[in-house]
């Protein structure tokens, strides 16, 4: 029982993480598209948990978890998130949130969080996002399932919160769409882990490059 | 006045005092930073800045183009349209810019989080910082203690700025400030004028006083 409350508790957006002042590309795309019904919405959410979330954020996630101790192995896992996260805002983005968690850990204690934000400091880590959940995650005691839907589910709340503050759906809209892709996360969750990362959410990754030229944004990214 | 001695506190990492500016939008508190910049200096302080835009990078920009301190040691992190949270509720993307800054400048002795412009409910949150300061000024009405919001109570320094103004504005600022007093008990309150300096130099000597243990 204890492993499912401690993966509540780290899907818990009271969790302080950082995870508030990201969009990942909401805000771009909102600004690119024109105004952004509830179906459209759902749709871009359901479409980033499957070609980002599923095939690249899950499996940095899982292999992170399972380097245990290794952090050298840690690392490469950081490097090949690098290396294929093509949007530049995406990659700060993600690097930016892992420190905002790994920084709450640490002073927490959890095993395994200093030791891995020693490695960012010193530049041999980058502490994306993913990575730093696989090795925190398991040093707070979550089981890897619980560690995956957390992930998942930060995910997709933090796409429904960023679409209320942005003014695209009503908070109660955004609970009705978030429980419609639950099945779609608990389904994808399910599938088999991907040997390598890989993920292709184009007009994200536009939406974002353009927003980061922008000179006002309520986002980072 | 903070009991622990720099570098032995409780579940933190950082070893440099950690200071917060919070206040209305528009009550000058990226001005006293301007104006605390060269006071602190005079006295060698070695000191960083973090910004916190609502939407924009403007406040940031500012002091890195001021020319009063290396743009380097002034960093910005977004508040995500919610500028109580990046303090309060979730500071963590504040102290990790925090953390970065004492990692790129060793030997620093200071970091000041400039909050996002916001209202009197605004407080900063004590895993983030030893000791704030809330800046209220004349101009936003001599009612604003009255209200007695969060910000103006439990801040560690209250401070009306836009003195100069209280004439123009029809504010009793003596009745003002005493009103301020009242509210806050023992805990001080400092008038200044961020425009002119008038008053900073105090700000400036609390701020070593209280995080820094200087005389």
């Amino acid at each position: 029982m204890i492993e499912r409350l401690l993966a509540i508790w780290q899907a818990d957006t009271a969790f302080p993480s950082g995870g508030f002042a990201f969009s990942n590309g909401l805000e771009g795309l909102a600004a690119l598209s024109g105004p952004m019904g509830e179906g459209e919405l759902e749709g871009v959410a359901a479409a980033a948990l499957r070609h980002r979330w599923a095939s690249a954020d899950r499996v940095a996630l899982v292999r992170a978890y399972g380097a245990e101790d290794d952090l050298d192995a840690v690392e490469a896992v950081d490097r090949e998130v690098e290396a294929t996260t093509l949007a530049e805002p995406f990659r700060t983005g993600s690097r930016r949130n892992g420190a905002g968690l790994v920084a709450a850990h640490a002073r927490i204690g959890t095993p395994g969080a200093e030791d891995l934000l020693a490695r960012i400091r010193q530049g041999r880590a980058l502490g994306h996002l993913p990575v730093v959940q696989g090795v925190v995650w398991r040093g707070a005691g979550l089981d890897l399932p619980g560690a995956v839907l957390a992930s998942g589910y930060v995910a997709l709340t933090g796409f429904a919160t960023a679409a209320v503050r942005l003014g695209l759906v009503g908070a109660v809209t955004a609970q009705a769409m978030l429980r419609r892709l639950l099945p779609v996360l608990a389904a994808l969750a399910d599938t088999p882990v991907p040997a390598r990362i890989g993920s292709f959410s184009p007009r994200l990754d536009i939406a974002a490059l353009r927003h980061a030229r922008g000179e006002v944004r309520l986002f980072s990214n | 006045m903070l009991e622990r001695p720099q570098g032995q506190k409780s579940g933190r990492l950082a070893s440099a005092a950690r200071i917060g500016i919070g206040g209305p939008v528009g009550s000058g508190k990226t001005a006293l930073i301007e104006r605390l910049i060269p006071e602190l200096q005079a006295r060698d302080v070695d000191f960083a800045v973090v910004t916190n835009d609502l939407v924009t990078r403007e406040d940031a920009e500012r002091l890195r183009r001021s020319g009063l301190i290396d743009p380097e040691r002034v960093s910005a992190v977004e508040a995500g349209a919610c500028p109580h949270t990046v303090i309060r509720e979730d500071p963590t993307l504040n102290m990790a810019a925090g953390d970065d800054l004492e990692v790129r400048f060793p030997g620093l002795e200071l970091v000041i989080f400039e909050s996002g412009g916001d209202n009197l409910a605004s407080t900063f949150s004590l895993d983030l910082v030893d000791w704030w300061m809330f800046v209220i000024d004349v101009a936003g009405g001599d009612d604003i203690p009255r209200k007695k919001g969060p910000g103006v109570l439990k801040c560690d320094l209250l401070i009306v700025n836009k003195v100069d103004l209280a004439p123009h504005v029809g504010v009793d600022l003596p009745g003002m400030l005493e009103e301020a007093q009242r509210a806050r008990g023992e805990r001080p309150v400092v008038a200044i004028n961020a425009r002119s300096g008038e008053g900073v130099d105090t700000v400036a000597d609390m701020i070593c006083r209280a995080v820094l243990f200087r005389p």
